[in-house]
């Protein structure tokens, strides 16, 4: 079944100004459901804006996305967060965690907008925190963890409303080898969990993973 | 209306950012307190006052000459108790004593329950007296000679509003401090029983005696609301210059704090926050402190007005050089409270509330990258 359908898309930032930029050219793709992608290309490529479109963060230019047979091209603003909250967990590079909280804090933020009750709650962040390997420091405040427990703590908050996708932007490009892997490690139990994963990087380790079914390379905003 | 994981949600990350939410709340509960605390003084002496007033006389007459007041013979006595209407009128003597030493006017007031050597004081004049020793007795200096008066009484502190700077003495007494004669009056009372003719009466009376001032208790009652509605006002004046100051102040706060509260937003944005979430949250943090800034101000103020007395404010509300050491009747007008609230706490809302709206609808995807 295919999960995303991708149409003619493009993205122009600045239309009709001096400093238009083309960051994405007619992209046309199709993912399955439980696929793991891998899009690589250079810095400025496209590869974080096609993500951001997948995720709604912002709207294409032209073209259109389809989720689950529904179009998430010209969603409102209502309707577009709502889709992010079902069914989007992001995972940045620059981690975005909210620097005063505690790691629970941060993975219940999502957590917010359910009418859940309490007991369950603390079921789904533990259970995040269990799949991220971070419960050791689920009390922690995250200014005080390393980049590594960082970008875990960024993985149970993206996986705690149990989306069907996951959107990873450059996700070990603060990490050191060590966690970089174990990040991969990761992947492999959202392939476990049936995920639709996309991965937006460009570091060498991605490469040849036998539990990726597809790299994709951008160059110029068109898939090459 | 939120869930209450929203609502735990919103109150952790106001907590995460108590240090700025302290800022805004102390400044803004001090404006709430200096505002509260003026209106609170004006309506406590508006009340007082009107409840003072309430057993005068319908109209006091006073005469002029030469621009001066002047004393009232017998005569205007008889006159205007023959104008329709008048049920009786009475000849009242009183004045105003000048203590030098002090360089204060004292009101001299009549009172035919004293004896002809002992006079009441108020609490103002009882301290300006003592300063100089006069702890039991008074000289009172006159052209011909001076008059010696025991000090027998002190007027009760809750009359102060209009005792503060009065001594009551024998009529008789009183006439030889100001060199009134026997049916000279400085006052007359009139008594009007039909409360729609005292205003015709107070015409009638300024016709037949064109250099008398007839002022009825509605006028008194006015005047003194006029005074404390300009005294009011120039704090009022006050109130928003300092309100549009902070509000100055915390848009320049806002704006350091939301460039680093811009991350934050996307952050939300990405995970799920609509725009209307992140308003509802701001909204639900700034109203938790604009409400307990506002209450905390409302208590503050009437601690300060009602239970100390208004320090500081008083004397300048009050406007004399005597010490007050009047007691205010706790008045708490609720159209007044809600005044404050909507002079207050919605100005502050929009200032919190719209950059916030305005980071939420831009382009979030430049922010969390």
């Amino acid at each position: 079944m295919k999960k995303i359908v991708i149409k003619n898309l493009n993205k122009i930032y600045n239309p009709n100004k001096a400093n238009e930029f083309c960051a994405l050219k007619n992209i046309n793709l199709e993912i399955e459901d439980g696929e793991i992608l891998i899009l690589k290309g250079v810095s400025g490529s496209g590869k974080s804006t096609l993500l951001s479109l997948i995720g709604a963060i912002s709207k294409p230019t032209n073209g259109d996305i389809v989720v689950n047979e529904h179009s998430i091209a010209k969603l409102p603003d209502i309707m577009s967060s709502a889709y992010r909250h079902k069914e989007i967990g992001f995972i940045f590079q620059a981690f975005n965690l909210l620097e005063g909280l505690s790691v629970t804090q941060n993975v219940i933020a999502p957590l917010s907008l359910t009418k859940m009750s309490e007991e369950e709650v603390r079921e789904k962040v533990k259970k995040a925190l269990l799949i991220a390997n971070i419960e050791h420091k689920k009390d922690q405040k995250v200014a005080h963890l390393s980049g590594g427990e960082k970008q875990r703590c960024a993985i149970a908050r993206a996986i705690v409303m149990e989306p069907n996708i996951i959107l990873a932007d450059e996700p070990t490009a603060n990490l050191d080898k060590e966690n970089s892997l174990l990040f991969i490690d990761i992947l492999k139990t959202f392939k476990s969990l049936n995920k639709t994963v996309i991965i937006a990087t460009h570091d060498i380790l991605f490469d040849n993973l036998d539990f990726v079914d597809r790299y994709i390379n951008i160059q110029d905003g068109a898939i090459v | 209306m939120q869930n209450k994981n929203f609502i735990d949600f919103a109150i952790t990350l106001l907590f995460k950012d108590k240090a700025d939410y302290l800022f805004s709340f102390f400044i803004f509960s001090f404006i709430i307190f200096i505002l509260s605390s003026v209106l609170f003084i004006s309506d406590a002496i508006q009340f007082d006052i009107s409840q003072s007033i309430k057993d005068q006389p319908d109209i006091v007459v006073e005469n002029t000459r030469a621009g001066r007041e002047f004393h009232m013979h017998e005569g205007f006595i008889y006159d205007i108790s023959k104008i329709a209407g008048v049920s009786s009128v009475e000849g009242y003597a009183e004045g105003y004593y000048y203590f030098g030493q002090k360089r204060l006017w004292f009101h001299l007031v009549s009172d035919d329950t004293l004896k002809t050597n002992e006079m009441v004081v108020g609490q103002g004049v009882k301290v300006a007296m003592e300063e100089f020793y006069y702890k039991d007795k008074f000289n009172f200096l006159t052209e011909e000679r001076i008059i010696v008066v025991d000090i027998t009484k002190v007027a009760p502190k809750s009359t102060n509003i209009i005792s503060n700077d009065v001594i009551y003495l024998h009529p008789q007494t009183l006439r030889r401090i100001l060199g009134l004669e026997e049916g000279e009056y400085s006052k007359l009372y009139v008594f009007v029983p039909n409360k729609n003719e005292v205003g015709q009466i107070a015409l009638k009376i300024v016709e037949l005696y064109p250099s008398a001032k007839a002022i009825s208790k509605e006028d008194t009652i006015a005047e003194y609301r006029h005074l404390f509605y300009y005294k009011g006002g120039l704090f009022l004046i006050l109130y928003v210059v300092v309100m549009v100051s902070f509000l100055i102040l915390l848009k320049n706060q806002i704006s350091l704090v939301y460039g680093e509260k811009k991350k934050e937003i996307a952050i939300l944005r990405s995970i799920g926050f609509c725009i209307k979430d992140i308003i509802a949250l701001k909204c639900m943090q700034n109203l938790v402190v604009a409400i307990s800034a506002y209450l905390l101000g409302i208590a503050l103020a009437y601690v300060y007005v009602f239970c100390l007395n208004a320090p500081l404010l008083r004397n300048i509300f009050l406007g004399t050089n005597l010490s007050n050491t009047i007691s205010f009747t706790p008045i708490v007008d609720f159209n007044v409270l809600f005044l404050i609230f909507i002079a207050g706490v919605i100005p502050f809302m929009a200032f919190v509330i719209i950059p916030a709206w305005k980071i939420a609808i831009g382009d979030i995807s430049e922010a969390v990258k």
